[in-house]
């Protein structure tokens, strides 16, 4: 019995709704809801995690991604523009530099900075200082290579133009090219503050005063101290989603915008 | 359109080119090119693609670095190492065959933002000398559209007034038309006519040899980085005397006669 296309393509589609159906069934079956209830979803006796999970692990997770982001950034558009330099020992340094610092994990560089620095140096730098700077030199290496395409982008008779209107190169750039460049780095430039913002959950790792403490931080003090299972992590999980997901929904609040007039 | 109502006073500069090279690696794309341009006057560059008419035009403001040779653009030394580019460009206006305007400005503010943040002019004298030139290229009531809401040929108007907008001493246009659909290329043409017309000294690449006859003083044919032939207008393309410019005329006035 022959099928048409179109009942074929109606057969496929029943079939992977019945088998994802299938799957879905048969873990909840497969589940020791028991334990599972107890490991993940003990939300009542979270109690001792709050506020402190918020007023100090949530501002800490929003103040190491802002000061990481910001150093990232600045550090990030000094290597876009030196990798686009014609004096030669720029690239080559700024070429250096990224391939050093995305090639590595960054938890090594926290951990040079929270335990190698003071034994090279002897300075012990507060712990923001640290988180700021280790996951700023990380991030700053991809949102160079972000920075850099974003302004190559933008076409050159866009800077000819400018400069034939008598602007000098840096204002051609002010002016012209990086409002441009920005939106089309948007949506890059969002990830990388999403992937910061969950990188900052390896500060743990440089252990710190409670005042200091992440979000990540206390849900694992909470899987120790509370009788709650994995629950704290659970919420943490969570408490990320909340930062993560409105981040996304403004970016592709400007992208529609820009997308629409094209400018 | 009426834009003879609306002349400007024009400060015309004069243009002296003497023994430009430019080479792009082994290519030499201009062999030593001399080319006076009095003030006021119009100068259509003919010649096939490739003749290095644009690469010279783009020497003058020095949006290319010439190998050799000099180039004086009114006061200015425009080869010597020392003078002051932005301040010399300032008073060369360039149109540019893709208009090249900025996507993310108003039209207004494309002929405001360099006015205002380089010859530091209030913003409502800007916006009053800006609205002046718009009103010049018939495009008074665009100033709050962004470019892409216009046409190829109204984009192209607003880049001429963008440009005016400096009061440039002298203006160059590379292929201003080359990128229009036909039916707009009239509106743009019969400005650069007024233009011309208000005494502003104009270096014109062009493929449209109607206007070069039509509005320029002198046209200058070039080929293989050579001036080949020039001289007036109705001359050169009228009575051309070297085999090449009688060659390439033939191919540009009359495109379905080929010689196989």
């Amino acid at each position: 019995m022959a099928m048409t296309t179109s009942q074929r393509a109606r057969m496929s589609k029943t079939i992977q709704i019945v088998l994802f159906v299938a799957i879905i069934i048969a873990l909840i079956a497969i589940v020791d809801w028991k334990k599972a209830g107890y490991a993940f979803f003990s939300f009542n006796k979270l109690g001792p995690m709050f506020p402190d999970m918020i007023l100090v692990g949530l501002k800490n997770t929003i103040f190491y991604t802002i000061i990481s982001f910001a150093f990232g950034l600045a550090l990030g558009l000094l290597l876009a523009l030196m990798k686009m330099a014609s004096f030669a020992p720029y690239r080559w340094f700024a070429t250096a530099f990224i391939e050093f610092f995305r090639g590595i994990p960054a938890i090594l560089v926290l951990l040079a900075f929270g335990f190698g620095l003071p034994q090279a140096f002897g300075t012990q730098w507060p712990q923001p200082v640290n988180v700021m700077c280790a996951l700023g030199l990380v991030s700053a290496a991809y949102i160079a290579e972000t920075l850099r395409a974003g302004l190559q982008a933008v076409p050159k008779g866009q800077t000819e133009a400018a400069r034939s209107l008598g602007m000098p190169a840096w204002r051609a750039m002010l002016t012209i090219v990086i409002p441009q460049a920005f939106k089309i780095v948007l949506p890059p430039m969002t990830n990388e503050i999403i992937l910061l913002t969950k990188d900052t959950s390896l500060a743990f790792i440089l252990g710190a005063a409670m005042a200091q403490y992440e979000m990540t931080k206390f849900g694992r003090d909470g899987i120790s101290q509370l009788d709650a299972g994995l629950t704290p992590l659970v919420v943490a999980g969570l408490f990320y989603l909340v930062i993560t997901i409105p981040l996304s929904l403004v970016a592709r609040k400007f992208e529609s915008r820009a997308a629409k007039t094209k400018r | 359109m009426s834009t003879d109502t609306n002349q400007i006073s024009v400060n015309a500069a004069g243009v002296e080119i003497s023994g430009l090279r430019k080479s792009y690696g082994s290519n030499e794309v201009l062999k030593g090119i001399d080319l006076n341009v009095a003030p006021g006057e119009v100068v259509c560059l003919i010649g096939p693609s490739g003749s290095g008419k644009s690469t010279l035009l783009r020497c003058v403001n020095l949006l290319e670095q010439p190998n050799g040779g000099s180039i004086l653009v009114g006061g200015f030394n425009a080869t010597d190492p020392e003078v002051n580019l932005d301040k010399m460009r300032q008073k060369v206006g360039m149109v540019f065959q893709q208009f090249n305007l900025f996507p993310h400005l108003t039209v207004l503010e494309n002929c405001t933002v360099a006015p205002i943040k380089v010859l530091k002019r209030k913003k409502v004298d800007a916006q009053k000398i800006a609205k002046s030139h718009l009103e010049r290229v018939g495009l008074g009531d665009f100033g709050e559209r962004y470019p892409d809401q216009l046409s190829g040929g109204q984009q192209q108007r607003v880049a001429i007034a963008r440009a005016l907008s400096m009061e440039p001493t002298l203006m160059l246009f590379d292929e201003p038309t080359s990128a229009l659909d036909p039916e707009t290329v009239g509106e743009v043409l019969a400005i650069m006519k007024s233009l011309a017309q208000a005494g502003m000294t104009m270096l014109v690449v062009t493929h449209e040899m109607a206007f070069a006859k039509e509005v320029a003083d002198r046209v200058v044919f070039m080929d293989g980085g050579v001036v080949v032939e020039e001289g007036k207008a109705s001359e050169v393309i009228g009575n051309p005397q070297q085999p090449r410019t009688q060659d390439f005329l033939r191919r540009v006035l009359d495109p379905t006669h080929v010689d196989i």
